[in-house]
């Protein structure tokens, strides 16, 4: 109802904000000072309104938010709409009369929104703003108080909130298929009362390297950490030194490196506990591993794994879960290779895996790098 | 269902245990498999191989495999995509084409695949699937929860 408001006066007193305070000529000086240690010093931007949508007061906040001075906006003389709102981010032009911001000249104390602002150099940020009504002694509406929060790190962090709980969802999802794979191939078969306990223990096996990713965020794990939480006889213990040998540099592995490579080591261990150097008192294993760089900038990793002190090797039967998962799905996994050799003095594991570069899908926005 | 008996199957899963389960889930269904676990391998695969279906991972790691769906579409391949997000997860040009939901169940595998080789050839991106409804989809064509397929 344009016609029931007084307009402010956007001229001569604009500088002098809400003037309807004055409540003498000698409490004037003091109580503008204060109002302007307030507003200047507040951190929200402050626009006053007039009733024909002309700014006629913005605070030190708004100064830097928009880019534009008071004096600046003062000499335009036009809608504050038509400086800081006259673009959509897809760079239609924004007329006044489809501005939110302008047809919810509020009624009503605190109504709020959010609305994309265009800066004075020209890039668009998000805005949250509440707008209440000025009224003079009469209840006329005579402008409009607009305050405004730049909300672009709050949008940020709701993007980053929702990248990261869709890949937590994926690696849930995918680590629940890794147990419904293990169960379905350690249960295969006739009933084994012992199947149990081998499933028990790679699960154990998928938790700790789970452990070790979570060390670092789950954005890589440290080799070897993985190795030795790996070859560890259980949760709460340490390597034993004296069965094993363990040499090589440290390097860090993507996850999917990491687990499967867990996944292998407990099956290599799980077979020389059951038959190979482990199943000994005297038995031992050197496990040895070194890093090369490929052609196309990545590192490659070598590790060999070497039995001796055991009884004498007879390759096995039937390949089991062990080597159907270090043969054939880690070199197809990671495009690298892997060769077990049943030698008579001892089961001798050979892997050489391209690392895949560490990071995902989505990641690049997490941390706030650009994809391009 | 003796439909797929003797098919050749892609298989495009990039982990390698879930990719192990998916395969045996196949074989036991009788077809031939090729599994490929990295975009390029199975870029290779679909563009030189010659196959009846294909099941498609839809996240490989550090990549999307819509790439062998488009292959796939120019060959005329029916294929289904298998993902944890359902098909919400997917692009829209994708939407058309039939979601497993993982983890990875023998019956609406089943199910899909015996579908996929009686219905016409997929429609292509951008387009709305002939046929969407089936015992696994509600009237609105939304994927009901697989164990309600046994």
């Amino acid at each position: 109802m344009p016609n029931s408001r007084q307009p402010l006066q956007s001229t001569a007193v604009a500088s002098a904000p809400l003037v309807s305070l004055r409540r003498g000529a000698g409490q004037l000086f003091e109580t503008e000072r204060r109002l302007n240690a307030v507003l200047n010093n507040a951190s929200v931007s402050i626009f006053l309104m007039d009733d024909r949508q002309h700014c006629i007061y913005m605070n030190r906040a708004a100064e830097q938010l928009t880019g534009w001075t008071l004096d600046e906006v003062l000499a335009r003389d036009c809608p504050l709409h038509d400086i800081v709102h006259h673009t959509y981010p897809d760079g239609r032009p924004f007329p006044l009369h489809e501005c939110a911001i302008d047809r919810a000249f509020p009624e009503n104390n605190q109504e709020r929104g959010e609305e994309v602002f265009v800066h004075r150099d020209g890039h668009f940020y998000p805005v949250g703003f509440t707008a209440s009504p000025i009224r003079d002694d009469a209840t006329n509406i005579i402008g409009t108080i607009i305050e405004v929060r730049d909300i672009s790190e709050e949008k940020a962090a709701a993007e980053r909130q929702r990248l990261l709980i869709n890949e937590l969802n994926h690696r849930v999802k995918n680590t629940l298929a890794t147990v419904q794979s293990i169960a379905a191939q350690t249960f295969r078969g006739p009933p084994d009362p012992a199947a149990r306990g081998v499933f028990d223990a790679r699960m154990v096996a998928l938790s700790t390297a789970h452990n070790v990713l979570v060390e670092d965020n789950w954005e890589s794990a440290s080799l070897r950490s993985v190795i030795e939480r790996a070859l560890a006889p259980h949760l709460l213990a340490e390597v034993d030194l004296n069965r094993f040998q363990l040499q090589g540099p440290d390097a860090r592995l993507h996850p999917k490196v990491a687990v499967t490579l867990a996944m292998a080591l407990h099956e290599l261990m799980t077979n020389a506990a059951k038959y190979g150097a482990l199943s000994v008192p005297e038995g031992q294993i050197v496990l040895t591993w070194s890093l090369h760089d490929l052609e196309d900038g990545r590192q490659q990793l070598n590790l060999r794994w070497e039995e001796c002190g055991g009884p004498a090797v007879t390759p096995p039967a039937r390949k089991g879960f062990g080597s159907r998962l270090i043969e054939r799905q880690l070199p197809m996994e990671f495009d690298g290779s892997a060769e077990i050799t049943y030698a008579p003095a001892g089961v001798i594991c050979e892997l050489q895996i391209p690392l895949t570069t560490l990071g995902w899908v989505g990641q690049e926005t997490i941390e706030g790098r650009q994809a391009s | 269902m003796t439909l797929l008996v003797g098919r050749r199957v892609l298989l495009v899963e990039d982990e390698s245990l879930v990719a192990m389960l998916a395969e045996d889930m196949l074989l036991e269904l009788g077809c031939e498999v090729v599994v490929a676990m990295r975009l390029d391998k199975a870029l290779a695969q679909a563009r030189t191989g010659s196959f009846d279906l294909a099941v498609l991972d839809v996240n490989l790691g550090d990549a999307r495999s819509y790439p062998i769906a488009d292959l796939l579409f120019e060959r005329h391949t029916p294929f289904l995509f298998a993902t944890g997000y359902g098909r919400q997860g997917l692009e829209d040009a994708y939407k058309a084409v039939p979601v497993l939901q993982k983890p990875y169940q023998a019956a609406p595998l089943e199910h899909l695949l015996t579908r996929l080789l009686m219905e016409e050839p997929l429609a292509r991106p951008g387009t709305r699937g002939s046929s969407m409804a089936c015992a696994c989809h509600t009237p609105n064509g939304q994927p009901i929860r697989a164990d309600h397929c046994r």
